[in-house]
């Protein structure tokens, strides 16, 4: 079974808006910085006015690694992915790309949010490749 | 403030080191306690100050220790948690300890006693929170994972190569077999190494540490009550623990920089020191990648030359920097840098036998992976 996420006061905005199949992360509403985990405060200006804010859910993948054994909801092999989203420098999502055989993964490669369900009330943000 | 006092490690001892122990994880702990107390010509009632790092793992607080050796108190004690670069961190805080004088000798373990029922840091739970709720739910669930995402990246960005990972492997297997405590002493090949199955790209299983139970623990002291000791004392020259500005596994800035290079600098930066004064290198290698990553920080080769560094021998013993001459992590176990602490120690001493890097006067040992480093400098000609 998959490990579902526990939602808490500071992630529950992300966990709602996969379930809408929208992708949201916490900007400041001071100086605009996306924030990933999410954060009470910003980091950059120290404001504590932060809030969700929908991105676009395009990136590119930073980093990858094509997983050959099990762990807990998911039968070898699969891709993790580490998508570099392209609202900001550096801010990135663990993911797992679908659809695309291992071998064909690529540091670089376009990718664009899809929404899979995991459980009656959590949807997971997967990635595509974006041809 | 009190002056600071120079401190030094005076004893050492390692518990048995098997793949499966019968002994429970408390009689591992007592069993290397009492062997680094009996190095430094010690007993238990000399131990007024303690230091460890139970992690996630079976492990046991200083006071089970203190209760089951019948150490009669503390001044000073510190159960490390959270994310810290593994025994790197205890054996620092305790020489800081000495250094002010909250204790006089302090005995620091690692013990390491897999649980068996779990794997640790896989997550099982069906709910997951904290940032592991970013993670898990996508199959993201273990450090090799995490780990393999830096090392893919640092071979993107400079190159390095799957037989560059495979040469630490093979370089750290023919250490070990010079070292009759270590659980993988048979050589391997490059072929050997390609033919271990994959655990999750571009790790192998022989890019991994070997897991093991047992424990390790070193006795620190003041260097004036050091030289009372029967062996050469070992002198702390530093130790630092860093991180970056955003620890976090996957937001970390660079993902071919770990927090090594933090804890590097910091070490330079404070002892005015430099590779360049290091005759022996026991670097953390939880993954092959980790102690390739280590060097280029500590400055033993350029950043991104790691791997051809490495391929040419350069950290073989009777090469420029011999590295994790006891066979590291990989083979010689994961008993998580005591081990390499410990190893450091005996090479400084000169009491490394077959494998004893000539002349070795100053070493550096190091802990931590990813968002976690810690370095410690240590010598005996100063
Ligand atoms: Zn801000």
């Amino acid at each position: 079974m998959i490990p579902l996420p526990q939602p808490d006061q500071e992630t529950r905005f992300f966990w709602d808006a996969c379930a809408r199949k929208e992708l949201m992360i916490l900007r400041c509403n001071a100086c605009h910085l996306y924030i990933h985990p999410p954060r009470p405060a910003c980091r950059r200006c120290g404001s504590t006015d932060v809030g969700p804010a929908r991105v676009s859910g395009r990136g590119v993948i930073h980093s990858y690694t094509v997983t050959a054994q099990p762990v807990p909801g998911y039968e070898p092999p699969f891709t993790v992915v580490l998508v570099d989203l392209e609202e900001q420098e550096g801010l990135r999502l663990v993911s797992q790309i679908v659809d695309v055989e291992p071998q064909d993964v690529r540091i670089g490669m376009p990718v664009e949010v899809t929404f899979r369900q995991a459980s009656d009330d959590v949807w997971l943000p997967f990635f595509a490749w974006r041809r | 403030m009190a002056t600071l006092r120079d401190v030094a490690i005076v004893g050492v001892g390692y518990s048995e080191i098997e793949r499966r122990s019968e002994k429970s994880v408390t009689q591992l702990t007592i069993e290397a306690a009492a062997a680094a107390v009996a190095d430094a010509a010690l007993t238990f009632q000399d131990i007024d100050g303690m230091a460890s790092y139970p992690g996630s793992y079976d492990s046991i607080p200083c006071f089970t220790l203190i209760d089951a050796a019948g150490i009669p108190g503390v001044t000073w004690f510190a159960d490390i948690s959270g994310w810290a670069p593994a025994a790197i961190a205890p054996v620092i805080d305790a020489a800081h300890a000495v250094a002010l004088g909250s204790c006089q000798t302090a005995l620091v373990f690692r013990s390491v006693k897999r649980n068996r029922e779990k794997a640790p840091g896989v997550v099982t739970t069906p709910r997951v929170g904290g940032d592991m709720q970013f993670r898990a739910p996508f199959g993201d669930a273990m450090t090799s994972q995490w780990l393999a995402m830096w090392a893919r990246r640092h071979m993107h960005e400079y190159g390095t190569t799957e037989e560059h990972l495979g040469a630490i492997a093979v370089t750290f297997r023919d250490h070990a077999a010079l070292n009759a405590r270590a659980p993988l002493r048979d050589p391997i090949t490059l072929d050997d190494y390609f033919a271990s199955r994959v655990v999750t790209t571009p790790f192998r299983l022989l890019d991994c540490d070997f897991p093991v139970d047992g424990a390790g623990a070193v006795v620190i002291t003041t260097m004036e009550r050091a030289r009372d000791r029967p062996h050469t004392p070992v002198k702390v020259l530093g130790g630092e623990v860093a991180t970056g500005e955003r620890p976090d596994w996957e937001q970390w800035p660079d993902l071919t920089t770990m927090a090594s290079k933090h804890a590097s600098d910091a070490l330079w930066r404070r002892t005015g020191m430099s590779a360049a004064d290091v005759d022996v290198a026991e670097v953390y290698d939880g993954f092959s990648w980790l102690a390739l990553c280590w060097l280029e920080d500590l400055g033993f080769c350029e950043k991104g030359e790691g791997g051809p560094f490495i391929a040419e021998g350069n950290v073989r013993l009777g090469g420029r920097i011999p590295a994790n001459t006891h066979g590291g992590s990989l083979s010689g176990g994961r008993l998580h840098a005591i081990s390499h602490v410990i190893e450091c120690v005996e090479q400084l001493r000169g009491e490394a036998g077959e494998r004893q890097v000539e002349g070795a006067r100053t070493g550096v040992v190091t802990a931590g992976g990813g968002t976690m480093g810690g370095a410690l400098l240590l010598g005996t000609n100063y």
